[in-house]
C-alpha cells in the first residue's frame, strides 16, 4: 500500500487527520509521504506544531481530546517518523515564507511540485487535507 | 487465553492501538499470538482490517468488561505456501463424513486459534507440544491431524506416522471448514 498525501491547512484538527491517516497507514506496513504546502507546513514548523490552534468556536473540544488521552501533535509526528512516514516540505512555500530546513522538526527533505507528483503517480491511495 | 505476547493499549485512543500491535508483532516469531488490550471500540473493526492488509492472522475477540481482548497470530514466512509432504490426506468433507466414527482429531493449531473455533471432540496438541504429549493420543485409533491451511497438520501427520501412528492429514482444514464448530473459553 503506497500513500500519498497532501497537507495544506494549519490547523490542530487538520494536523490531526493528516498525521492520524499517516501513522495508521505506516502501520499497516504501508508505504506513506506527506508533502508540506502552505499552511499545512506549520504542522511540521518546529515551534508552531506544538500549539496549532483550535478552530474557532471549537476551543472546548480541548477537554475532549484531554479525556479521551487522544496523543499530543508532537508525539503522533514522533511515532509517524519512528514508523517511516517521510515528510516532504514544499520548497516554493518556504521561500515565500521565508523558512528554512532548520526552522522545522529533524528528518524532513524539502522539494518541490514535481517530487511529489512523481511519488504520487502510481500511489494506491491520495488524500489531501 | 493463551497468548505468547500480551500488548496493553488500554485507554488509547486511533490511531494507537494499531501502532502498538504494529511494534509488539515485530517482537513475535511467525506463529505465535499476540494479545491485544483496548479500550477503543474503533480497534475492532480497526484490528481486523489491519490484519488484513498486513497478511496476519485476526482470531478473534474477547470482551472483558471495558477491555477488548483481541487475538492475532504472526503469518510465518511462506506460510500459504502449499508444500505438502505427507501423502496420505482427506479433505475437509471426507473428515465430516466421519465424524460420527471413532477415530481422534488432533487440531495442532495454537491455543487461541482452537478456542475461538475448532471441531468438536477434537483434541488441542499445539504443534510445538506434539512430542511430549504423545502419551494422550491413543495408538488404535485413526488419527485425523487438522491445522488452519494444512500445513502444521502435515509436519505433525509426519512425525505422528514417524512414531507408529495411522495419520491422515486433513486438507485444507479449519480455514474452509464449514461442519459443526465448538468454542470455549480457555
Amino acid at each position: 500500500m503506497k500513500v500519498a498525501i497532501i497537507a495544506a491547512n494549519g490547523g490542530a484538527f487538520d494536523a490531526y487527520k493528516v498525521f492520524n491517516i499517516a501513522t495508521a497507514a505506516a502501520a499497516a506496513d504501508g508505504e506513506v509521504e506527506i508533502f508540506f504546502t502552505f499552511e499545512g507546513l506549520n504542522l511540521i514548523h518546529k515551534e508552531a506544531h506544538k500549539q496549532l490552534p483550535m478552530p474557532e468556536g471549537t476551543e472546548h473540544f480541548k477537554e475532549g481530546f484531554e479525556k479521551a488521552n487522544v496523543p499530543s501533535i508532537p508525539e503522533l509526528i514522533e511515532m509517524a517518523q519512528d514508523l517511516g512516514v517521510k515528510f516532504v516540505a514544499c520548497q516554493m512555500t518556504m521561500d515565500v515564507m521565508g523558512l528554512s530546513k532548520e526552522d522545522f522538526v529533524d528528518g524532513i527533505e524539502v522539494g518541490g511540485a514535481a517530487t511529489f507528483l512523481n511519488y504520487a503517480k502510481d500511489a494506491d491511495i491520495s488524500l489531501t487535507f | 487465553m493463551k497468548a505468547d505476547f500480551t500488548v496493553d493499549a488500554s485507554g488509547l485512543t486511533c490511531p494507537m492501538p494499531i501502532v502498538k500491535t504494529k511494534k509488539a508483532m515485530n517482537n513475535l516469531e511467525g506463529g505465535q499470538v499476540l494479545e491485544v488490550l483496548a479500550t477503543d471500540k474503533g480497534s475492532i473493526a480497526d484490528i481486523q482490517a489491519w490484519a488484513e492488509s498486513t497478511g496476519h492472522q485476526y482470531l478473534g475477540t474477547k470482551e472483558d468488561g471495558e477491555v477488548l481482548k483481541h487475538y492475532i497470530r504472526k503469518a510465518s514466512e511462506g506460510e500459504e505456501k502449499e508444500e505438502k509432504k505427507y501423502d496420505k490426506t482427506i479433505d475437509n468433507n471426507g473428515l465430516k463424513s466421519k465424524l460420527n466414527e471413532d477415530i481422534t482429531i488432533i487440531d495442532v493449531r495454537e491455543p487461541a486459534e482452537y478456542a475461538f473455533g475448532h471441531i468438536p471432540g477434537a483434541l488441542s496438541i499445539p504443534m510445538g507440544e506434539l512430542e511430549e504429549r504423545l502419551n494422550e493420543i491413543e495408538k488404535d485409533k485413526d488419527v485425523y491431524v487438522v491445522c488452519r491451511t494444512g500445513n502444521r497438520s502435515d509436519m505433525a501427520a509426519q512425525k505422528l506416522s514417524e512414531k507408529g501412528y495411522h495419520v491422515i492429514n486433513v486438507v485444507p482444514g479449519m480455514s474452509e471448514w464449514d461442519g459443526p464448530i465448538e468454542k470455549s473459553d480457555s
